[in-house]
């Protein structure tokens, strides 16, 4: 764009970084403003919008940003983009030496199309990578409860500060779905250009081979993880989703591991999970886990729902939210400290904010245990209270599907 | 104004007066018009007393300690054979909530002190001073205690006899209270009376205003011959342990789960600093305890339901030699009045973790429920005058209520009623026109927790 062209492109950059900070951080008083950093992106915008099947406020914003990438080529990346403004820096002080893979063909624009068509099926396969989100993960490290956690919210940074120091460029030029989009809109643009003007000479598009392979691996992919995400929910492990979640069969896909939620939350139950309990498809998608004292998933605050760029997490009202079932809370009355007579205790009927945990006294077994009604959400409140160690008498566990 | 009207008599015991007045025979109730009739008549005194402590449960018994050692005259009055109440009585070994959020001790004072005594018994107090697992401490040895620590105060104590109504003067202030025993129909005239019925019985009749509270009323039991497998933490406990552990697995089909229970098998309850001997909680479901109807079903039932529970535990292996040692001779009966008071204890008080200027001392943390404050306002009635209550029926909300009655905590509200109405006494005021700051210093004196 001409009228930028005045001003030095390495400002543009600054400042540009310092809004993603401003947004991510985020220093604004706005507590969906991280939402909006990642919607910037055309291709978080374009692959939620198919996979999500609804259509969010923030897709103005990536539709300007690919209106103006097909234009003028790679427009985000040199300007907007604060990852590659950090790595940019970082290749400047690496080790520079003559990158071996120049000769390689540009993978980004694959992965874009794998992503795309994904979506289609309702899973966007390899949307992780897109580098907003990639750039925003690290911001929740101060929500990180755990080593584990820490490492995996830096992870996607570190690799590419680390990849870029070594090997310079490869991300930004040959890797990154984000480019290798602007990539194709920009070809796209010349080629419609071309075929409105009647000149043939200008764009060539003729990669239809390689693009249709990468579209029919993408659907692929996007089948067998969303097979793997439903076998998964058909079992009655404790994996437990944040509000919102969308269901567990296109959850891990939606989700871009941006770490916003992980970030917003205030009680830090919302972690990463390391691929223990969803396997590798659900790799660093957050969980919640109730392993914090008295920290649970609070009735006044409705935040992961309100960050979520791709609607993973679908954007519920407060009043939604606290409908909204996270899991079931279920009673273990050979543990539980009433049941059993050891002591006088009611933790978990006084702790919920849902009056659904009620100690009820069975006349056949002369004692008297909490029973939990159907308001119950899975918030935790109940067992983040109970006393008994190491193992809870009244845990969250995740509802069947019916 | 000065301590009304009524002038004190606390150095005067009128001891003689008890024995003379037992062998008046009192006119009998009579049917006059189909109604059954009480005749007018005059109540023998039995005693005029500066202080009468009504009920000899822990807040009694604190709170009858407190006063007498800042030199009043005290009368404790109990309306079964021993004190300690629902402590000893109850068979509520249990001594919680004791601890902060972070595991420190909150309550000390006069219930520090009774832990302290039975500290150097044998089989008397386990647990001691290891958070968040709250001591036990064994019935028969803290009614040993209570005993001889009666005996040795001068506090002069009746026990069997059931403080049945409040004597109140012209202008509607308390002048003391009639008991019923086996001398028959009796009154004590105190300066000040406090209130540690439990039920706030006193209050009520003094014309209090109060809130009626309907809760669950179990009855507590000893089981002997427990096997170490009962005893073992592993089975729902609140001390970090590896050994045994307890399924890992979702509660399923067969398991309790939402709605749905397994057979326990008999439940074993806690282990009692007596070897081998468990004690036993019981909920209990709701009743009215202040119907004899309900308090007469439950006893008997929550009976026979401890008896099959016992037969039901044997039949788990290593307990076949399993016995009923005893069941509670009174009924757990948790709440009942809760006193309209100058100040009512609310729970969102207690959640946001509210500071009292007229703090006398605090309950330890419970649930999801901060350690928090109790204010003196809370004892005191908004209305009647000359009356303080302690224990289980002071001035709360309901939520409240369910943790201030618990057995440290009435120890807490016990000893700074009694020290607060031996200042009615020594500066001849009303309870409710107290110091806060004497009433602080002294509690700071006699070893209180004020923060």
């Amino acid at each position: 764009m001409i009228f930028l062209g005045r001003v030095p492109r390495r400002l543009i950059q600054l400042t540009c970084f310092v809004g993603a900070l401003v947004l991510v951080w985020p220093l604004v008083p706005w507590v969906v403003a991280p939402r909006f950093f990642q919607q910037v992106s055309p291709l978080v915008a374009l692959s939620s919008t198919i996979a999500a099947r609804s259509i969010g406020v923030g897709a103005v914003l990536a539709l300007v940003v690919a209106v103006v990438s097909s234009f003028k080529k790679r427009w985000f990346c040199l300007y907007l983009c604060p990852t590659g403004f950090l790595l940019e820096n970082t290749s400047r002080i690496g080790l520079r030496k003559v990158p071996w893979w120049s000769k390689c063909p540009p993978v980004g624009r694959y992965v874009a199309i794998l992503t795309i068509a994904g979506a289609v099926v309702g899973y966007p396969v390899l949307l992780w990578m897109d580098p907003l989100c990639i750039f925003s993960s690290p911001f929740a490290l101060n929500k990180a409860t755990n080593p584990m956690s820490a490492l995996l919210v830096c992870l996607g940074l570190g690799v590419l500060l680390g990849a870029t120091f070594v090997f310079g460029m490869l991300w930004c030029v040959r890797i990154c779905p984000l480019s290798g989009l602007q990539d194709m809109l920009f070809a796209g643009r010349k080629a419609l250009w071309a075929r409105l003007t009647r000149s043939r000479s200008a764009g060539k598009f003729n990669v239809a081979r390689r693009v249709f392979f990468a579209g029919a691996g993408g659907a692929l992919l996007g089948f067998w993880a969303r097979r793997a995400g439903a076998a998964r929910y058909r079992k009655t492990d404790t994996l437990l989703r944040p509000p919102g979640a969308v269901p567990e069969d296109r959850f891990s896909g939606l989700c871009i591991r941006c770490n916003n939620c992980v970030h917003a939350c205030p009680t830090k139950i919302i972690h990463p999970d390391s691929g223990q309990e969803a396997g590798l498809a659900g790799f660093a998608a957050p969980i919640i886990r109730f392993d914090r004292d008295y920290q649970y998933c609070l009735e006044t605050c409705h935040a992961c729902c309100q960050v979520c760029p791709t609607g993973a997490l679908a954007p519920l009202t407060l009043g939604e939210k606290n409908k909204y079932v996270i899991g079931e809370a279920l009673v273990d009355n050979n543990v539980c400290l009433t049941a059993l007579g050891k002591k006088e205790c009611d933790a978990c009927e006084l702790a919920c904010p849902y009056d659904a945990v009620k100690i009820t006294w069975d006349e056949g077994q002369y004692t008297a245990y909490p029973v939990v009604n159907d308001k119950c959400i899975g918030c935790g409140a109940c067992e983040v209270v109970c006393p008994t160690t190491p193992i809870k008498a009244i845990r969250i566990w995740t509802q069947k599907p019916a | 104004m000065a301590a009304g009207s009524l002038a004190p008599v606390s150095s005067a015991p009128a001891d003689q007066a008890a024995g003379q007045s037992t062998n008046q025979a009192a006119p009998p109730a009579a049917v006059v018009e189909g109604k059954v009739v009480e005749p007018r008549r005059e109540i023998p005194l039995l005693r005029k007393t500066s202080v009468l402590v009504v009920g000899g449960g822990p807040a009694g018994t604190a709170a009858a300690f407190s006063a007498k050692r800042l030199g009043v005259d005290v009368t404790l009055v109990e309306r079964y054979g021993y004190l300690g109440g629902l402590a000893t009585g109850g068979l509520v070994l249990g001594i919680f909530p004791l601890y902060d959020r972070n595991n420190r001790q909150v309550i000390f004072g006069i219930g520090e002190e009774l832990m302290k005594k039975l500290d150097v018994l044998k089989f008397a107090i386990i647990d001691r001073n290891k958070p968040p697992v709250y001591p036990t401490i064994d019935a028969e040895a803290f009614k040993f205690v209570l005993a001889d620590m009666v005996l040795d105060s001068g506090i002069n104590t009746y026990l069997d006899c059931w403080g049945v109504d409040a004597i109140v003067d012209g202008k509607g202030a308390v002048r003391g209270a009639v008991f019923e025993s086996k001398s028959g129909r009796q009154a004590i005239l105190a300066d000040i009376v406090i209130d540690c019925s439990g039920d706030g019985d006193i209050y009520a009749a003094a014309g209090a205003a109060f809130e009626k509270v309907k809760t669950n009323i179990g009855l507590i039991s000893r089981i002997g011959n427990i096997d170490v497998v009962d005893m073992a933490p592993s089975r729902g406990s609140e001390d970090p342990h590896a050994e045994r552990k307890p399924s890992m697995g979702k509660p399923d089909e067969g398991r309790p789960s939402k709605g749905r229970v397994n057979d326990m098998n008999g439940h074993a309850g806690n282990s009692t600093p007596a070897p081998h001997v468990n004690w036993l909680n019981m909920k209990g479901p709701v009743g009215d305890a202040l119907d004899i109807a309900d308090l007469t079903a439950m006893e008997l039932k929550h009976r026979r339901g401890t008896w099959t529970n016992v037969e039901k535990l044997r039949q788990r292996p290593g307990n076949e030699q399993a016995y009923l040692a005893e069941t509670a001779p009174q009924l757990g009966v948790r709440l009942s009045r809760l006193l309209d008071g100058c100040k009512k204890l609310t729970v969102q008080e207690i959640r946001n973790g509210a500071k009292f200027k007229d703090v006398i001392g605090y309950s330890g943390a419970y649930a999801n429920a901060p350690e928090f404050q109790i204010p003196y306002g809370s004892l005191i009635p908004a209305k009647v005058e000359n009356v303080l209550a302690a224990g289980r029926c002071i001035s709360a909300e309901f939520e409240v209520a369910d943790i201030t009655r618990l057995i440290p905590v009435c120890w807490v509200t016990g000893q700074a009623a009694g020290i607060a109405a031996a200042l009615c006494i020594q500066d001849k005021c009303k309870p409710r026109n107290v110091s806060v700051a004497k009433l602080q210093n002294l509690l700071h004196q006699q070893g209180a927790y004020l923060g």
